[in-house]
């Protein structure tokens, strides 16, 4: 897509955008939202880069070159999530703070380890996702080479 | 600073670390695979004289599995076999390895892998000795076994590795599936997996006894024993520094292991031991003669493997405190002795480029160190006095006297055989006349040789340190406080007379060779012929045909696998609804006004799914689809499920976009596809449609009256959503479903993880970045 | 309702089914995601309450939505996405080794590649220790650089 509008749009939506996923995945504990979604919204955002520019621009974004590690890394910290309280003797994906307990406050959002593996999940999400973009959008111009 | 820990987890991350350094540069993944298995082998060493504590938690209390680790006698034992002969062999290998890889034509970031598969060989070997719970156990020794097959597969372009890799897996695989058959045996009888748990409260009765014979079945197919022994000699196949390691120090090691572990259990019921004293000697006197005319150098040091650990089983058979220390101290000596013999077999055929010993002699002049450490090594192993080896064979003897006259005379010719095989194998390279001449290869291929055989020696003189890790290995297999102090006793004893009479007939049958060559080998022709491994063959061939069969007339091609699955659920949805209590079902409820909008958009659903299964273009397929999934979010939104809404839109977007950009490759005109086959007729095409529409109808009738009537019961009372919304608060979390998600059921979510974790690894194989086909 | 709902299923998954049943390998991934949709609404409709989101503040007393089904509806769903992009995936091999989506060519195509394989390797197994033998007096020596037994063997071993 050419259209020199499009590509304003998608140029200047990219940020928005990711910005909007972090709120999906803030609130996501308290109202709705989760995870999930907004690693894919994270990701939908750097793929709208790939198709209003193509495949050579988007490819040098920072999480297209890193798309595997930012994958591997969430997978660790939603793992770890889950089980680093066995390494304290409790049973497996023991939540701190307990019920009852006080959590530490950053505004309104409450950090605990829920909210950890939430955002672990993000970031493995938001990793394949545009792993597999990347992987596909190359194989496409590979097939559509002479 | 908890010592077990620290082996455990230095033991563990050595893979890991040299995998991930060595990907990011190659030129890392030599130093850091010598750096990472010195720090296990000092952890190993520090356990030694200072224990760590028991490291024991609980993981899955409710099926009884813990997380139970214990660096006892045995353990140290092996940790220290594991990581230090993997030190000596990995300092090897970074020597051998690039020299291996030129010859096969293989790139030099081959290296990363083959590293990476030994450490974490030694990684499983060293969790497998330390666990004390059943299940822990099992994992790691399928782990070894795991490891195994890729490293003696690690030539995959030859087809006898991976022919021989497959052979290894299946048989120890097999046989861990028995462990684990076992192992549960065990847990149902006496409500454990604990190790020491079991020691203390089993009493042998006929479960126990089918369990433990289950699991001593895995532990002597690990260590190659007869009849499970023909998957070792092919094993050879293997770069040079996987035989010196996996197959005579480590892997064959962890059947031994097993046996001493599970020693207190087995002393039980005598005719276990009877059991494993034959297996024992029958390995003993197949490896041994089969030893006596191998050729291929590797060859001959495998079946001397078979036979050393069939002395080992011997002597566990045998039992009381000469035949365990024995065994313990024997599985040292051998280790140190047969390792250092399988890299002098590897440097050999550096340097000259032969496998065989007819090929090579009188090395001695050229490679004088190689020489006298190989001499040492196989001195050690022929338990000749001064070397390690000499009191493997002292305990031996004393053993086998407690027995009577016929076990003397078989471990004395056991002994004699031994003697000379090796004797064979030293002269055949280092002696004899001249063949062939010698490159010069660097000191990596020497050095570890030497220091593996300076061990021998210093074990010879100074039996003490060696001893001291035999005796506390002992005493946890005979769960007492004897000790074991190995020393020459320069007097007529019954053990120095079978010891030179072993010495004696040994060179006697060395010098005569050339006489009875010719009708031993014919022996073992014959054995070949109706030995075991043409069971194994046939075995695999007729399943391979087997499966062939059914595939051809059962399965074509994926419809028939579709319908052979559909099919009988299909017809046993029937049955059952032919035949269940239908009363309060089939209800046709009121529909209220508000339903209204949910309803059209269940109907627009509905009528894209036809939309997308009627035309014949793939365009209008992947619209429809989109237009059934988004159709779909504005069901969950009006059912007053936000979270699920707004997954479903993102979803439905991605999958979307996949398949528009797939259908994007193809040409115009595949993108039309006939539902027919070029070859048939117009009116057949019909024809098919008809009936694909008649079982669709089927199907989805199927489907339609499984949904009301399950959908039309009455629900139960009590249910678990009111707990999750009650306890919602107390979690800190507003939303109950994303608490549900990350709390409450959090496991699910960690299995869905992993699932998207593994589905994008198989997009990456399917979809590579750089070679396109 | 349930009616309603029950009808909507059973023509999804008659769609599917019908995909599943023909010749175009990417009619059939169409036919398993139908399927999957279909099911997926099962399980929504499946809950055993129907009322408000269920997310706080809530007002005590009024019924809330299952939020159990919930969950589990979406896990299927990011399940079923990871399946059908791996099934995508699998297309785009198959295309690009085969150059067709063909399910009958594909068999075919198998076929014939298993009855090649068959006509070159001969069925008489070789056993080790008459192959050193035969090795060594062939070879007689040790230029050998291939492996020390690279024995004809039946595919079956393999």
């Amino acid at each position: 897509m050419n259209n020199s509008m499009s590509r304003q749009a998608a140029r200047l939506l990219l940020l928005p955008t990711w910005m909007i996923a972090f709120a999906i995945l803030i609130k996501g504990y308290s109202d709705s939202g989760d995870g999930f979604s907004a690693g894919v919204i994270a990701a939908l955002g750097v793929i709208m880069q790939y198709i209003t520019f193509g495949t050579e621009t988007a490819e040098k974004l920072r999480p297209v070159r890193y798309a595997r590690q930012i994958s591997m890394a969430g997978l660790l910290v939603a793992l770890s999530t889950a089980f680093i309280p066995v390494l304290r003797g409790q049973p497996i994906m023991t939540h701190y703070p307990g019920p009852g307990n006080a959590a530490t406050h950053i505004g309104s959002l409450e950090l605990t380890t829920p909210f950890l593996f939430d955002v672990g999940v993000f970031l493995l999400v938001m990793g394949v996702c545009i792993g597999i973009f990347d992987l596909l959008a190359h194989a496409t111009r590979r097939e559509r080479r002479p | 600073m908890n010592a077990t820990l620290v082996l455990l987890l230095a033991a563990l991350f050595a893979a890991p670390f040299t995998a991930a350094f060595g990907t990011a540069r190659p030129s890392l993944t030599r130093p850091v695979a010598i750096v990472t298995t010195a720090i296990a082998f000092l952890a190993a060493l520090y356990n030694a004289f200072r224990p760590g504590p028991v490291i024991d938690k609980e993981w899955a209390p409710a099926w009884g599995m813990r997380l139970h680790f214990e660096a006892d006698g045995i353990a140290v034992l092996f940790a220290l076999l594991a990581t230090g002969i993997g030190l000596a062999v990995v300092i090897y290998a970074s020597g051998y390895l690039p020299l291996h890889l030129h010859h096969e034509h293989r790139p030099e970031a081959d290296q990363t892998r083959f590293f990476a598969f030994i450490l974490l060989f030694m990684g499983a070997m060293t969790g497998l000795v330390m666990a004390q719970d059943l299940m822990l156990i099992f994992l790691f020794w399928d782990l070894t076994a795991i490891a195994s097959y890729y490293l003696i597969g690690f030539d995959s372009q030859r087809r006898d590795a991976r022919v021989s890799a497959f052979m290894a897996l299946i048989v120890t695989g097999i046989s861990a599936v028995g462990f684990l058959i076992g192992a549960l045996m065990l847990d149902a009888e006496f409500g454990s997996f604990q190790l020491p748990t079991l020691i203390d409260t089993l009493v042998p009765n006929y479960e126990s006894d089918i369990a433990l014979v289950l699991i001593l079945i895995a532990a002597l197919a690990k260590s190659a024993q007869v009849p499970l022994h023909f998957w070792l000699p092919r094993a050879m196949a293997a770069p040079t520094p996987v035989s010196a390691y996996l197959h005579s120090a480590a892997m064959v090691a962890a059947g031994v292991f097993l046996i001493g572990r599970f020693y207190p259990l087995v002393t039980l019921r005598q005719w276990m031991l009877d059991g494993l004293l034959v297996v024992g000697i029958a390995s003993m006197l197949t490896g041994g003669v089969l030893a006596l005319t191998r050729d291929n150098m590797k060859q001959l040091l495998a079946y001397s493997t078979i036979a050393q650990y069939g002395y080992i089983v011997t002597m566990f058979g045998l039992g009381g405190t000469a035949g365990v220390f024995g065994a313990m101290f024997a599985l040292i000596a051998h280790g140190l002795g047969k390792s250092a013999l399988f890299l002098t077999a590897g440097t050999v055929t550096e340097a000259t480029g032969a496998r065989e010993l007819s090929a090579v002699g009188d090395l001695w002049r050229k490679m004088p160190l190689l020489a006298v450490a190989s001499a040492l090594s196989a001195a050690s192993l022929a338990a000749i006095p001064l070397t390690m080896g000499f009191f493997k064979d002292e305990y031996f003897f004393e053993a086998a006297a407690h027995h009577g006259r016929a076990m003397q005379i078989i471990s004395v010719a056991a002994a004699a055989m031994t003697f000379c095989y090796l004797a064979r194998f030293w002269w055949g390279i280092f002696g004899g006349p001249n063949i062939g001449d010698v490159k010069p290869v660097p000191f990596t291929l020497v050095g570890p040789i030497v220091a593996l055989g300076a061990l021998s020696l210093i074990g010879g003189i100074w039996p003490a340190p060696f001893a001291k890790v035999a005796e506390k290995a002992g005493q946890v297999a005979l769960q007492s406080d004897d000790s074991f102090h190995p020393a020459y006793h320069i007097e007529w004893t019954t053990e120095n007379g079978m010891a030179i009479a072993a010495i004696g007939i040994g060179l006697a049958l060395f010098f005569t060779r050339r006489v009875w060559f010719d009708s031993v080998e014919l022996a073992e022709v014959f054995g070949a012929r109706f030995g075991p491994e043409r069971a194994y063959r046939a075995g695999v061939l007729n399943l391979n045909n087997l499966s062939d069969r059914i595939h051809w007339i059962e399965v074509r091609d994926l419809r028939s696998r579709v319908a052979t699955v559909l099919a009988p659920a299909a017809l046993m949805i029937v049955f059952t609804l032919i035949f269940t209590n239908a009363d309060n079902s089939f209800r046709i409820g009121r529909i209220q006004w508000d339903d209204f909008p949910l309803i059209m958009m269940m109907a627009v659903a509905a009528i894209a799914g036809l939309a997308a299964a009627i035309p014949r273009d793939h365009f209008s397929m992947a619209l429809a689809l989109s237009g059934v999934g988004y159709a779909l979010s504005v069901v969950f939104a009006l059912l007053r499920a936000p979270d699920v809404a707004l997954v479903a839109v993102l979803v439905e977007t991605l999958l979307g976009l996949l398949l528009f950009a797939f259908l994007g490759l193809l040409p115009r005109n595949v993108e039309h596809a006939d539902v027919v086959p070029s070859d048939e007729p117009q009116e057949a095409g019909h024809r098919h449609r008809m009936r694909d529409w008649v079982l669709a109808a089927i199907g989805g009738s199927l489907a339609f009256l499984v949904s009301w009537g399950v959908l039309s019961r009455p629900a139960p009372i009590d249910s678990i959503l009111e707990d999750y919304v009650e306890l919602t608060p107390d979690a800190h979390g507003g939303a109950v479903v994303t608490v549900i998600l990350a709390d409450f059921r959090g496991l699910d979510t960690m299995g869905e993880i992993t699932v998207i974790g593994i589905a994008f690894l198989g997009i990456a194989t399917f979809i590579r970045r750089r070679r396109a086909r | 309702m349930t009616l309603v709902v029950s009808i909507a299923i059973g023509v999804l998954f008659a769609a599917g089914s019908y995909l599943l049943l023909q010749h175009d390998f990417i009619k059939v991934v169409g036919g398993t995601m139908l399927i999957t949709h279909s099911v997926n609404l099962f399980i929504m409709v499946s809950g055993l309450s129907r009322g408000t989101e269920p997310i706080y503040p809530l007002v005590p007393g009024e019924e809330v939505s299952d939020p159990v089904v919930q969950a589990m509806v979406l896990t299927a769903i990011v399940i079923s996405f990871g399946v059908s992009a791996l099934l995508i995936s699998l297309i785009y091999r198959v295309y690009v080794s085969h150059r067709s989506v063909d399910i009958e060519h594909l068999s075919d195509f198998e076929e014939r590649l298993v009855q090649l394989e068959e006509a070159q390797v001969p069925a008489e197994p070789g056993i080790g220790v008459l192959q050193d033998r035969e090795i060594a007096e062939e070879n007689g020596n040790s230029a050998q650089q291939a492996a020390g037994s690279t024995q004809t063997e039946p595919r079956g071993t393999e």
